[in-house]
């Protein structure tokens, strides 16, 4: 498998810093590139590409802190804000766009009617990505 | 109208338009995979290097990051050293508990346990072994001196949680010039423990190595540059790395008391060592009422340190002014069961100080407890050794924040309130090294050369506190407040005596250098305030509601030494900025002069030209004195566009006569001039090396 871009999406959850690591350790190993994606949904009543402030300065603060991290393990990084109708939508695009060779994807814990949940998000691009997806799952929160 | 109307002419002048000069997002619209999937990247010109908070930008780590080589590898080099860089939000991290700020904080205050029975024992055994025994009563009066300062410095750390100790409360409560006096006598009191710390601890590894005796000052001066790059690092880290020496000290030093203390209440009082070199103690002189008072203040020493905990209230952990007081509590506490317990174990062995100060008193004490070379020996020796070289702590604690405070109410540089990558105040701490460690040298390194020097100044920065609080009481009439304000009477007479005790019979010894410097030291920050408030008062914006001023277009003179592109760049943009251009070019023989002006014609013709021949060959100065004939013909602010011409490295400087930086630094202080740097950059001119291989340029070489 020759892997020469990673595609590390990221919510703002505590998950975050998981994701990361797994995206820059998978590079290091594969002399890949990391590129980290927050993707802001727009609500339908307002225009695609609206100037939403105060999320594209949380977008950015996730990315800078993601960036960091991701420094740390001296791996070549890049990231990338991007507005969307669904997140899941923009990933997938964005992957097919940038030719991303792998997603990693990140699932916090969460349980819904006592089963652990899976979020619409992880799901959708789990089933469409054009590439490779690897979810990582937060372990049981105690 | 014409133009207005015609669409390819609208396109070409947004074609020519240049981009924004802001670091504003761009958003780009993009087609997904399936319809309606559309979505919007947006594209942030500086991504990682700044982010958006609150409407404008902050700067993050990545824009620190140097572009170049050379300037990575020394940031990877201080990162080794100093730690990765911390953000403000972090400062709350570096604030330090109790336990550890009592590592930090407590060196200078509790090491003086390690002498100041000693000291008091000296003074005493003038009178004979008999008067051995007054060492104890004068070290209750010791103990009970300290509490009185214990008891003042809390009141300040709660009437001051900012910092700053003794000069906040003297410069509030007295004046400011008393509170200068107080801060100069604590910078010099940092100063001095710094200097004495790092010798007394190089004496005692010398001990064990003699041939390290001959290099004590550079060792001296090497142990300085280990504390640097420990408080470097951040108080915190400081008082983790040096947290083990002065546990190790408090917990051998307290075991060699409690094991004496259990051998006396069982009867097995330990027979005293002997001093290799006897004193005198066959009473040469009377139990008078002076001897007294200068065993006590030999015996002083041990409050010395005290004041650490006040000047850095800011430091702890929340809740800060609790920390503090029980740092504080703590650290006298302690320094009172060890004196106290060091000085109990003396007189009831009956230790006699050695007159050639080979062996320490509390040596002695745990050779006679311990017994001869036993490993509880050698533990107390080398704890005591290890501690006495990381006491200077204090000092690196201390200075630094009060030269903060200082340079904040601007009577210091304004670099020193500068916080460095590790949120310390990094300025201070490597001038508080340079001057300590000059000291250090001057001095060559003796102990006995530098201790008189520094008790007389942390007592007068007590006695003004004493004061201080004082009057503070007498002004506020508080709850209690005369309960302080008689407290603090009676510390300040103690203190009043103190200080001419010391002044007196010390002034031969070193004092009087002490007694020069601080007038000396508090004109100098009587000068710096003067001359920041001088600035201030010419800079400010209060009460200055002018609108802000739209200049006409400037005088400009662009002096040009060689007619090439670095020169026809500054004068193209000499003419983009007013339509008042001159240029002027110095020629050393009349026939350069010829050739420039046809040179001129050809290339810059339209631009006037004023040629100055200079038959002594001087560049600079004609031309200084042409601008301020030409200025004083024009009463406009001049504008001086110089070309620059820069090479691709840096070694490649030496090759070129720099003459625009010459004259660039001439024009530094002259008044209404306005000087602007053109910089022509080698590595810029891509197209050189192409048209060389033609042989079309480098006619003339830069200068």
């Amino acid at each position: 498998m020759q892997v020469k871009l990673i595609l590390a999406p990221l919510a703002g959850t505590a998950v975050d810093p998981d994701v990361v690591r797994v995206a820059t350790t998978l590079a290091k190993a594969w002399k890949a590139q990391v590129l980290l994606v927050h993707v802001i949904e727009v609500r339908w009543n307002m225009p695609l590409d609206a100037v939403l402030e105060a999320d594209t300065e949380r977008g950015e603060v996730i990315l800078d802190e993601a960036l960091r991290l991701a420094e740390q393990a001296a791996v070549k990084v890049d990231s990338e804000l991007v507005q969307a109708r669904e997140a899941a939508a923009a990933i997938i695009d964005t992957a097919r766009d940038r030719s991303a060779d792998l997603i990693v994807l990140g699932m916090p814990y969460r349980k819904r009617l006592g089963r652990v949940y899976v979020g619409k998000t992880v799901t959708s691009v789990y089933v469409g990505a054009p590439c490779a997806v690897l979810a990582y799952r937060q372990e049981e929160t105690r | 109208m014409k133009d207005e109307a015609d669409p390819k002419q609208a396109k070409a002048d947004k074609k020519a338009e240049p981009p924004p000069l802001t670091l504003e997002d761009e958003r780009r619209a993009a087609s997904g995979r399936l319809p309606g999937n559309r979505y919007v990247r947006i594209v942030r010109p500086a991504a990682g290097e700044f982010r958006r908070s609150r409407g404008h930008y902050v700067a993050t780590e990545r824009s620190l990051t140097p572009e170049s080589r050379f300037g990575r590898r020394y940031q990877r080099l201080r990162r080794f050293f100093l730690g990765k860089r911390l953000g403000m939000e972090e400062e709350a991290d570096q604030r330090v508990s109790k336990l550890t700020g009592l590592a930090v904080l407590a060196p200078s205050n509790v090491s003086s346990s390690a002498y100041a029975t000693e000291e008091m024992l000296r003074v005493i055994a003038l009178a004979g072994v008999g008067a051995l025994a007054l060492a104890l009563p004068i070290a209750l009066v010791v103990i009970a001196v300290l509490a009185i300062v214990v008891v003042s410095e809390i009141r300040v750390i709660h009437a001051y949680p900012g910092g700053g100790g003794s000069y906040i409360v003297a410069r509030d409560n007295i004046g400011i010039v008393p509170g200068l006096v107080a801060a100069a006598a604590l910078l010099v009191d940092y100063v001095l423990t710094v200097a004495v710390s790092t010798a007394a601890g190089v004496i005692a590894i010398s001990s064990v190595v003699p041939e390290l005796g001959d290099g004590r000052v550079g060792l001296g001066i090497a142990m300085i540059g280990l504390l640097v790059i420990g408080h470097l690092r951040g108080i915190r880290e400081a008082g983790a790395l040096f947290a083990i020496p002065t546990y190790a000290y408090i917990g051998a030093v307290g075991a060699l008391i409690a094991y004496g203390a259990y051998r006396i209440w069982v009867g097995d009082v330990p027979a005293p060592v002997m001093p290799r070199d006897d004193l005198e103690t066959t009473g040469v002189t009377a139990v008078t009422a002076l001897l007294l008072v200068r065993a006590f203040s030999a015996g002083a020493v041990a409050i010395t340190g005290t004041e650490a905990v006040a000047n850095v209230v800011p430091g702890f952990k929340a809740p800060e002014k609790r920390n503090a007081t029980l740092t504080l509590l703590l650290m006298a506490g302690t320094l009172a069961v060890l004196f106290m317990g060091l000085t109990f174990l003396a007189t009831r062995i009956g230790i006699i100080p050695d007159a050639g100060e080979v062996e320490s008193v509390n040596s002695m004490i745990a050779r006679s407890v311990f017994g001869d070379a036993s490993v509880p020996y050698y533990a107390v020796q080398l704890t005591t050794a290890v501690f006495l070289l990381v006491a200077a702590n204090t000092g690196f604690s201390g200075f630094p924040r009060l030269a903060a405070v200082l340079a904040n109410d601007r009577f210091m540089p304004r670099q020193f309130a500068y916080q460095g990558d590790r949120l310390s105040n990094s300025f201070g701490i490597v001038a508080l090294a340079l001057v300590a460690g000059l000291i250090l040298a001057m001095f060559g390194g003796s102990v006995s050369a530098l201790v008189p020097l520094y008790t007389i100044a942390v007592f007068l920065s007590f006695l003004l506190s004493q004061v201080g609080l004082l009057r503070r009481w007498l002004r506020l009439r508080e709850a209690r407040w005369w309960l302080w304000a008689a407290i603090n009477a009676i510390g300040a007479g103690i203190m009043a005596g103190l200080v001419l005790t010391i002044a007196i019979t010390r002034f031969l010894d070193g004092a009087w250098l002490v007694l020069f410097l601080l007038p000396v030291i508090v004109l100098l920050l009587y000068a710096i305030n003067r001359h920041y408030l001088a600035v201030h008062d010419a800079l400010t914006l209060t009460d200055f509601d002018r609108p802000l001023p739209e200049p006409s277009p400037p005088a400009v003179i662009v002096p040009v030494a060689r007619l090439d592109r670095s020169a026809l760049q500054a004068i193209a943009f000499a003419r983009s900025i007013s339509p008042h251009v001159r240029a002027v070019h110095v020629a050393t023989t009349p026939g350069s002069a010829e050739e420039f002006k046809k040179r001129w014609a050809r290339w810059a013709g339209r631009v006037p030209l004023d040629i100055i021949e200079s038959p002594y060959r001087s560049l600079v100065e004609p031309l200084l004195r042409y601008i301020d004939r030409v200025n004083e013909r024009d009463p406009r602010p001049l504008t001086i566009v110089l070309a620059e011409f820069v090479p691709r490295h840096w070694w490649e400087f030496v090759l070129h006569s720099q003459t625009a930086f010459r004259l660039k630094a001439n024009l530094l202080f002259r008044p209404d001039t306005i000087v602007i740097n053109v910089p022509y950059h080698f590595r810029d001119t891509g197209d050189i090396a192409g048209e060389a291989a033609t042989g079309t340029v480098r006619s003339q070489e830069p200068g």
